[in-house]
């Protein structure tokens, strides 16, 4: 494609420019204003300049036991997508692999839809499905057959996190299944039939050579699991209802959002909401370099 | 190896009524009326699909719609569902029934043939059409329509002109830099910069328009659409462009006749996760759009929802008008989308 040229230029920052452009506008810019605000007095009302204020958002959201409420609930659905969605998802994906049941199609379609369909709407329909005089009491009630059995898990705080962990379950785990199933498929086949002949079991074949050659996926998977976790604000946000249940099932997002938009009795809150999606943000990065360094730590081991 | 087999069939026969039960409660129950979604949660619909042989009352004649357009209308309204009128041009009715007093009541089978087909219709959609109006779902509907056609076609212009910019031509410098740049975002989502987003777009006076919102979902889609967009370009021999040029075809015109249409897969790859993507969207709308002219369509169901939690048919008849429309991509492209999720999570 010859010399560069001055036209070459202009048709280059022609093709560049627009995306690059909303792209700078849209996310970068914000992003470093988010750090700046988080450490200012930033009130749009007021009219004056921010004064620098150090880390005095920081140290308020630490002191907020609401903050560390949301934090623990934020942590159980981290716990859930990683002990729960990415196994449940990695078996699925093995059984469709191997071929144990037919209509593979059929099957992977079904368990990868919820995560297509709005949240929101998936939220509202849980949310009703749950109700004390919802169809899971109904259920309830005609296998226990006491009349006034009801499901209560979503009205107490020890328990309200169940439900959720199911709905969320049953949403993403389609996800995880897909992302094992695409890379299991890359597996020679040649490989698992020379052990089988070699007399490996099925359960060894399983644990001795498809897990350690998914390691890397099962990392990338846990990442994205806890990224996504860390930012989930419909789901619990449509399947509660506002005030107390909402606030027993408060993650960080959710925390973030009415600090920041309904909390109008604090002239700062944005900046304090700024601070906490800053800490959000630090905190999945924080587990994600943890989940590197167990992976790369469990996948030498593999190797010796 | 057979217990392997039956373990496996069960786990998924499983996993799918467990998908499939919820949707289909949700879709058959939408045509349940109030007062047989309380009485038995589980039955199946018949008020409103096939007792409709209920009478209906005059509720007042001549009706207060008449002061629309001056012709006389009469109210029924049905002895059945409260609320549920029809307001019904005195001349379809026989003229037995043109002055009826108010309370007296009239069976549906002694209205005329193409009056209580009408009447059948509207009392069998009955919970869509109060969804529908009550909750102003269609200019929801049509802004929601807005932003992933919108947003889809300008994500696909700039990511795809980008994208050639950064693997067709020569700057490879620049092109790596602004290409990682652009990439890092796919790790950045809406939730993580609502705030300074929201204060950015309230000081140029964007937050409450659908330019404002536009934008952004624009910007969010770019990061998936550089990456598979640069990846599949690259894969397009440099020889192509190179005769291209020699028969004096300039960067433009090679990319919009030769490289464009040989990225089809991908331009439609990335439209769907995209729209699907943007007309799922919520908490954007939610902060942004303080008007009525500017909301979504999840953020619409979700206060008609919240307003209406004894109204149980018009909720679940809500939730599917949002769910209708992603089922059907969803299905039809089933292979596609597939596909575009597992292209964007490895390259992400």
């Amino acid at each position: 494609m010859g010399k560069r040229s001055r036209s070459d230029a202009v048709a280059y920052v022609s093709m560049v420019g627009p995306a690059l452009l909303v792209y700078l506008l849209i996310v970068a810019y914000p992003v470093l204003n988010s750090v700046v605000i988080s450490f200012t007095n930033f009130n749009p009302i007021a009219g004056t300049a921010p004064e620098f204020t150090g880390l005095a958002n920081y140290r308020r959201m630490l002191q907020d036991p609401d903050f560390w409420h949301a934090f623990r609930n934020n942590m159980v659905v981290v716990g859930i997508s990683v002990f729960g969605q990415i196994p449940i998802g990695f078996v699925l994906a093995y059984i469709l692999f191997r071929k144990l049941v037919r209509g593979q199609a059929f099957f992977q379609a079904m368990v990868f839809l919820p995560n297509f369909l709005s949240t929101i709407v998936i939220g509202i329909l849980w949310r009703r499905i749950f109700l004390a005089n919802g169809p899971v009491s109904r259920v309830l009630q005609a296998v226990s057959g006491d009349p006034s059995a009801q499901f209560t898990m979503m009205l107490y705080p020890e328990t309200v996190m169940i439900p959720i962990g199911f709905a969320l379950i049953w949403i993403y785990t389609g996800f995880f299944m897909i992302i094992f199933l695409a890379n299991l498929q890359k597996i020679d086949l040649g490989l698992l039939e020379a052990a089988q002949i070699d007399g490996a079991t099925e359960f060894q074949v399983f644990f001795k050579i498809i897990v350690p050659m998914l390691a890397s996926v099962l990392l990338i998977n846990a990442i994205l699991a806890i990224a996504g976790s860390l930012k989930g604000f419909d789901l619990i946000f449509s399947m509660t209802t506002q005030g107390i249940q909402r606030d027993n099932a408060m993650v960080l997002p959710i925390f973030m959002y009415q600090k920041a938009f309904l909390d109008r009795s604090n002239s700062v809150r944005f900046a304090y909401g700024a601070a906490i999606s800053n800490a959000i943000v630090l905190i999945s990065i924080a587990i994600i370099l943890f989940a590197n360094f167990v992976g790369k730590k469990l996948g030498a081991q593999e190797d010796m | 190896m057979t217990i392997q087999r039956f373990i496996s069939y069960f786990v998924f026969i499983l996993w799918t009524v467990l998908t499939v039960t919820p949707l289909v409660w949700m879709s058959y129950s939408s045509f349940k009326t109030n007062a047989e979604l309380t009485q038995d949660i589980f039955s199946m619909p018949s008020e409103l699909v096939f007792k409709t042989d209920h009478d209906y009352m005059v509720s007042s004649f001549p009706s207060p719609q008449t002061l629309i357009d001056g012709k006389q209308r009469i109210t029924l309204e049905s002895s059945k569902i409260r609320g549920f009128r029809h307001f019904i041009l005195v001349d379809r009715l026989p003229t037995e029934f043109q002055s009826l007093p108010v309370g007296q009541t009239v069976g549906l089978d002694q209205l005329p043939f193409g009056l209580r087909n009408e009447i059948l219709w509207k009392t069998l959609f009955y919970n869509y059409t109060s969804a529908w109006t009550r909750g102003n779902l269609g200019p929801k509907f049509l802004n929601s329509l807005f932003y992933v056609v919108v947003s889809t076609t300008l994500i696909i212009m700039f990511s795809m002109m980008a994208s050639f910019g950064f693997s067709k031509m020569q700057f490879p410098r620049w092109s790596k830099f602004l290409a990682n740049l652009i990439a890092v975002g796919y790790l950045l989502s809406i939730p993580a910069i609502i705030i300074p987003l929201f204060i950015m777009l309230s000081s140029l006076g964007l937050t409450d328009t659908h330019l404002g919102i536009t934008l952004v979902y624009v910007a969010f889609g770019l990061p998936l659409g550089v990456l598979l967009g640069q990846g599949y370009m690259r894969g397009i021999p440099d020889s192509i462009i190179e005769s291209a040029h020699m028969d004096g075809a300039g960067h433009w015109r090679s990319f919009l006749s030769i490289v464009m249409p040989m990225t089809v897969p991908v331009i439609i790859t990335v439209s769907i996760i995209n729209a699907l993507g943007i007309w799922n969207e919520f908490l954007l709308v939610l902060v942004m759009a303080s008007s009525e002219s500017t909301k979504s369509l999840p953020v619409g169901v979700f206060s008609f929802a919240s307003q209406t939690s004894i109204e149980l048919g018009w909720q679940l008849a809500a939730l599917v008008i949002a769910v209708v429309p992603t089922m059907v991509v969803y299905f039809r492209f089933n292979k596609r989308i597939t596909q575009g999720v597992v292209a964007g999570a490895v390259k992400g």
